[in-house]
This record gives structure tokens, sequence and C-alpha cells, in this order.
């Protein structure tokens, strides 16, 4: 019983710990939408060659979100997508606006691969979580009467993403969401180290997947 | 007692003799790193032309390994026979209406367009030959990105009816992949897949466009919509 009684605080503890995370979501809907139960929807992170590009994390959990809780989304992978539409939606290749649609769909097969997989939405995430700030130190020993660490590091983090929502049936932009989300991560060397962490990258996925449902069904807010 | 000190000695011999030779593997797999290239190589869906097509593979084609010492980092191979081969098969077969492959073929040194000959069969519209002319790669520690990137140089040559070189393009494929925590191999893999799947989507995309190419369909009589 005391040893579940000290679970018990160390959780509550840990979860007090958790840093804070301020978010913002914008939405510009430049038409209506509405999906059937038996269309689609599927999540493209914008790639590039540069350093920076959406990490795969971001709209693994975006999908995550997507599928599950009250109205799930059928969602058809990115994987099998640009299999299915292989060379079109290449990093090099893929439309980069919602003009190109029509010239993609007179491609041979890319309007009929479209319609079997029932996709209706096409939703590219733009976007990265950076660190902004850092500072302070911490410095660990372990001698043979013990060890430990001390001081106080942190870190700040932007998350700042954008998904522009295109519309295959009428074959134009929907709309766009923008999440930003920052907080700063502390690591306090307390004899042992602990962790304080601020998850801007968590709190944009869930605020982003949050509107784009509601976006997509037409739900309004 | 003394039975038993020697008894020791032997075990303790025996474990030296173990942690040197488990040492010496963990250090010889530290120092090469194979890439056996696996992944998804789709079919394009491209606008297929009404030619009959031959197509040869050079044998380093066929077998392309690539082989490098990095300082301080080993000995990497990389090897993409098999997928790579199996990739542009299906390209081919999806870009010209026949594909026949053929097995052997002089191919001409030069590389000028309007020179060299190779024997082209009747029935045929002419021949092309991909080639390999470079494939690189750079880790994170020589780029100083947290990525692995791979890029591979395609030659495309195509010859006539006639047997004239119509056609000699350089396409370069990139890909890039992030460190994975499976490992370097992992990573290189899925930035070489990347470079093939760039690369051939230059080539089904690109060859309809390509001005030599366009050259050669009108002089084959083929108009392109």
């Amino acid at each position: 019983m005391k040893l579940r009684l000290t679970h018990i605080l160390l959780l509550s503890l840990l979860i007090s710990l958790a840093g804070c995370v301020t978010s913002r979501v914008e939405q510009l809907r430049q038409s209506n939408t509405g999906m059937a139960a038996d269309e689609a929807l599927v999540i493209l992170g914008r790639a590039n060659y540069s350093e920076f590009e959406t990490e795969e994390s971001f709209t693994d959990c975006i999908v995550s979100a997507l599928s599950r809780g009250s109205n799930p989304l059928n969602l058809v992978s990115e994987d099998d997508f640009k299999d299915q539409l292989y060379p079109w939606f290449e990093a090099r290749t893929a439309p980069t606006s919602a003009d190109d649609l029509a010239r993609l769909f007179a491609q041979p097969g890319v309007s009929d691969q479209i319609e079997n997989t029932k996709i209706r939405y096409l939703a590219w995430i733009d976007g990265q979580t950076v660190t902004t700030d850092q500072g302070g130190g911490i410095t660990c020993t372990i001698s043979a009467a013990g060890g430990g660490c001390f001081g106080m590091s942190y870190w700040e983090e932007d998350a700042s993403y954008e998904a522009s929502i295109w519309d295959l049936k009428t074959l134009s932009n929907a709309g766009q969401i923008v999440a930003d989300a920052n907080g700063t991560s502390y690591l306090a060397g307390l004899v042992i180290p602990i962790p304080i962490l601020a998850r801007p990258g968590n709190a944009a996925c869930k605020a982003l997947a949050a509107q784009l449902k509601i976006f997509l069904l037409d739900t309004p807010e | 007692m003394v039975n038993s000190k020697s008894g020791d000695q032997v075990i303790g011999a025996r474990l030296l003799a173990v942690t040197l030779v488990a040492a010496c593997l963990i250090l010889s797999a530290g120092c090469t790193t194979n890439v056996e290239v696996k992944g998804s190589l789709p079919t394009p869906l491209v606008k297929k032309l009404p030619l009959n097509m031959g197509v040869y593979y050079p044998p380093e084609f066929r077998n392309f390994t690539h082989r490098e010492k990095i300082f301080e980092q080993g000995t990497w191979t990389v090897d993409m026979g098999t997928q790579n081969l199996e990739f542009f098969r299906n390209m081919f077969a999806a870009m010209f209406d026949q594909v026949v492959e053929i097995q052997d073929l002089d191919i001409p040194s030069g590389d000028e367009v309007g020179t060299g000959t190779v024997s082209v069969p009747e029935n045929l519209d002419g021949i092309i030959i991909p080639e390999i002319a470079k494939y690189g790669f750079l880790t994170p520690k020589i780029s100083g990105l947290n990525f692995f990137s791979a890029s591979i140089h395609y030659r495309i040559s195509i010859y006539d009816k006639t047997g004239n070189l119509a056609v000699n393009w350089v396409v370069v494929g990139y890909g890039k992949s992030p460190t994975s925590m499976f490992g370097s191999s992992e990573a290189l893999n899925d930035a070489t897949i990347l470079a093939i799947r760039d690369g051939g989507a230059r080539i089904a995309i690109g060859t309809f466009q390509h001005p030599a190419v366009l050259k050669w369909l009108r002089a084959n009589n083929i108009a392109l919509d």
C-alpha cells in the first residue's frame, strides 16, 4: 500500500512537471467540405531537398489522431498513395499548387487510380519544429562515494505547421489550417536529472488534427 | 588447491579468449557496412508510346555494386543489382508498347549524338541503354547534416532504327534519409531507394519532354498529344 502511494505521488509529480506550451490554430476556408462514409483522406508531408522538411513523426502523429476518437476518418497511407501514383507525387514532381491538379489528372491512369482508392481530400503538411533558444548547464559526477547531477539547462522549441487541403473532386484548394506552438523544456539536476518537457510538436499535431477533422467534416465550431 | 587454481586460470584464459574474439568481431563488423538495396519501387503511371523498343542492360548495370572506403568510417558496399534492374524493366514496359530485352550488344565508345552505330534488329524502332555513370553518397559525419544522402547519375542512350545515337541524356536521381535508430545501412538503403525513385521519375516523365527524344519521335512520325 505504501509502495502504491509512493508510485501515485511520483506519477503526480511527473505530470505536474510537464512544461508549458502555448499554441494557436488558424483556419482559412475557401470552399465547403464534407466527407461521405466511403471517402478517404491522404496526409502527405511536404518533402524537399533542404535540411529542413516535415518530420515523418509529425505526419504519423496527425494520421494517428485523425484515425481515432469520435468520427475517425478513412485514411490512405502516404507510402501506398505515392506508390499507386508514382511518379507524380515524388519530392521533385509533386504538384505545388492545387492549380496543377487539372494537369495532373489529365495524365493517363491518375484519375482512375484516385477514383479506385476513393480519396476525396489530400492534405499537405508543411513545417517543422526548431530549437529557437537554449542555455544553462548541468554536470554529472560519479565517485566512489556516490554521484549526482547538478545545475539546470533549458531549450525553447517552436513548432510551426500548415496544412493545405485540396479537394480532389473539385480539383481545387479547400483551405488552409495553421498551427503554431512553442514551449520551453528544462532539465534540472537535483542529484538525479529531472526532465520537465514541453512538447510543442505534439501540441501542434493535436491542435492541427482536431481542426482538420472539424474542417473536413464541415462541423461548425 | 593447486588443481583448483589451475582450473580458475583455465576459465580465466577461456573468458579472455572469448572476450577478444567478441571484440574482434564487433570491431570488424563496425569497419564494413553492407547495403543490399531493397524497398518499394513501383511501376510508373505514364503514357505508353507506340514503339517497339529493344532494351540492353549492360552487365555493369545488372550487377551494379558501389564500394568505397571512407576515412575513419570503414568500407561501405552498396549492392543495387536486382532492385534497380527490376525497376527499369517495369518502367520501360510501362513507357513503350513493346519491349524486347537484348542479351548481347557491342556498345560504341563515342557518346556524341549522331555518332556511333549499333546493330538494330529490323522489327525494332530503336534500342535504349540505361547505365549508371556514377553513384555517390554522403554520411552525416561527412556532410555535417543529420541525414544520409545518395545520388545516382543515370546515362540514357537511345539508338534509332539506323543504329545512330539519337539521345544521350544524363539524369541525376537524389535521395536523403534521416539517420535511423536501426543503423547506418538502413538509412543509406532508404536514401538510395529514394534516389532510384527520383531518377526513375525524371526518366519516366522527362523522356517525352527531352528535345532530342522529341526530335527522334518526329523522325519516327510519332506525335505526342
